[in-house]
């Protein structure tokens, strides 16, 4: 982590691209698990654990606050791209400002922060999940209807009462620690040793 | 996956659409594609702009590839037009699951590779520059669409390596496959991180003083004409 610059330098920003490049690839590949009803539920934990290992070698990259943020602004901005709801875009701005924040009291240095900030920075793929609950529910349910057919629709609304946001919410997060630890074993492992980080 | 993916280019003729006007018609498409409803005017929305990027690809001369689209996404339609009303049962799901498939997120991603293919990375630059987006976003962005070919032919070189010494043959677990596969992979990237900004910094990226030019960006008549098609769309999409 050597020179501690102020301000985003170019550098910074072919890091972000990079990373986010890699981390994509990361989770959409994680994510075509989710044509099965039954695992959408554990989508979240599953792609925040996989996502862990890039994740954590960005954060061992970053060293000035607003990389974090922009990476996952970034990520947000993808998303909608591909037809997301749109305010997936504001949920990963916030959960980017807390996980920088976050990293920022440790300086962006502590390897235990960034393995919680890895669990903050996870939360940004519920903005995705959001439609399927709450307000919207019967009429998002009604319009997939038509679309992905009777069998889906049923067994993913049995799957998914409103108090399951909650706990795909909990369960990103804890995916979002385990990612982070497994990334920092990836990372002691490997990068550590050939002097990378 | 042995996919050649294509991104930006970085020399040719003009783009055929300006980059805003081609990232609208992503969003509208993806809109229609992922939401709509597959009866009433909703359904002949879909069957046009699921339509749109035929146009581009034979218009790109990318004829194999066109004709190749346009037949899935025809027998998608059909599909979703007809057979899916009249089934039940477990028959309507692998229906629904093999029409869904092609229909609600091969398009916008048609879309995206007809973007990627005809406009050159100083265009996309451009355009993003005369949105105000900051600087970081702008490069990133850059960067990121053109890192996907990167690591496809990366995963290519690890997995070559890998059948080398003959591990095909050993079975491995989830977490030990993602390590072996993934690290190699970031290893390399970090690599490239390095050389590609400094081959940055000696293009002058590094210093704050606003960039200028060459290449011509601006709306055109097919651009307004394509607006506004898309845009008929979106409110033909909200308003029924």
């Amino acid at each position: 982590m050597g020179e501690s610059k102020n301000g985003i330098t170019v550098k910074d920003c072919i890091n972000i691209g990079v990373f986010a490049a890699i981390y994509i690839v990361v989770f959409f590949i994680t994510s075509f698990v989710g044509y099965i009803p039954v695992l959408m539920v554990i989508l979240g934990i599953l792609c925040s654990i996989t996502t862990g290992i890039p994740l954590m070698l960005f954060f061992s990259k970053s060293h000035t606050f607003g990389m974090i943020t922009a990476f996952s602004v970034i990520l947000g901005l993808f998303m909608v791209l591909m037809g997301r709801p749109w305010y997936s875009i504001l949920i990963a701005l916030v959960t980017g400002l807390a996980s920088d924040y976050i990293m920022q009291i440790g300086k962006y240095k502590s390897i235990n922060k960034a393995v919680v900030s890895s669990g903050v920075f996870s939360l940004w793929m519920i903005g995705m999940t959001l439609p399927m609950f709450f307000g919207d529910r019967e009429a998002y349910f009604e319009s997939i209807r038509e679309g992905y057919g009777d069998a889906f629709v049923d067994v993913l609304y049995r799957l998914t009462p409103n108090w399951m946001f909650y706990v795909m919410t909990v369960l990103t997060f804890i995916g979002g620690i385990l990612g982070g630890l497994l990334g920092r074993a990836v990372l002691k492992k490997h990068f550590m040793k050939a002097g990378m980080v | 996956m042995d996919i050649s993916i294509n991104t930006f280019n970085t020399s040719g003729d003009r783009a055929l659409l300006d980059p805003r006007t081609s990232i609208y018609a992503i969003i509208v498409i993806s809109v229609v594609m992922i939401g709509g409803r597959l009866s009433g005017i909703e359904y002949i929305l879909r069957v046009i702009s699921c339509m749109i990027p035929v146009v581009f690809l034979f218009a790109k001369k990318n004829y194999k590839l066109g004709m190749i689209y346009f037949l899935l996404a025809l027998l998608a339609m059909i599909i979703e037009g007809s057979a899916i009303q009249t089934s039940s049962g477990f028959l309507n799901l692998l229906l629904v699951i093999i029409s869904g498939t092609i229909s609600r997120f091969v398009p916008q991603f048609m879309m995206a590779y007809c973007f990627m293919s005809y406009t050159k990375v100083s265009e996309l630059i451009v355009s993003l520059e005369k949105m105000h987006l900051p600087d970081v976003v702008i490069i990133s962005l850059a960067v990121m669409f053109r890192f996907f070919p990167t690591i496809a032919e990366e995963n290519r070189c690890v997995v070559d390596a890998m059948n080398m010494r003959k591990t095909k043959t050993k079975k491995f677990s989830l977490i030990e496959r993602l390590e072996y596969q993934i690290v190699p992979i970031m290893m390399q990237s970090v690599r490239i991180a390095d050389e590609l900004s400094q081959a940055a910094m000696t293009k002058g990226l590094g210093i704050n003083i606003h960039r200028t030019h060459i290449c011509e960006v601006g709306f055109r008549y097919r651009d307004y004409l394509m607006i506004i098609l898309l845009t008929a769309i979106l409110l033909l999409f909200f308003i029924y």
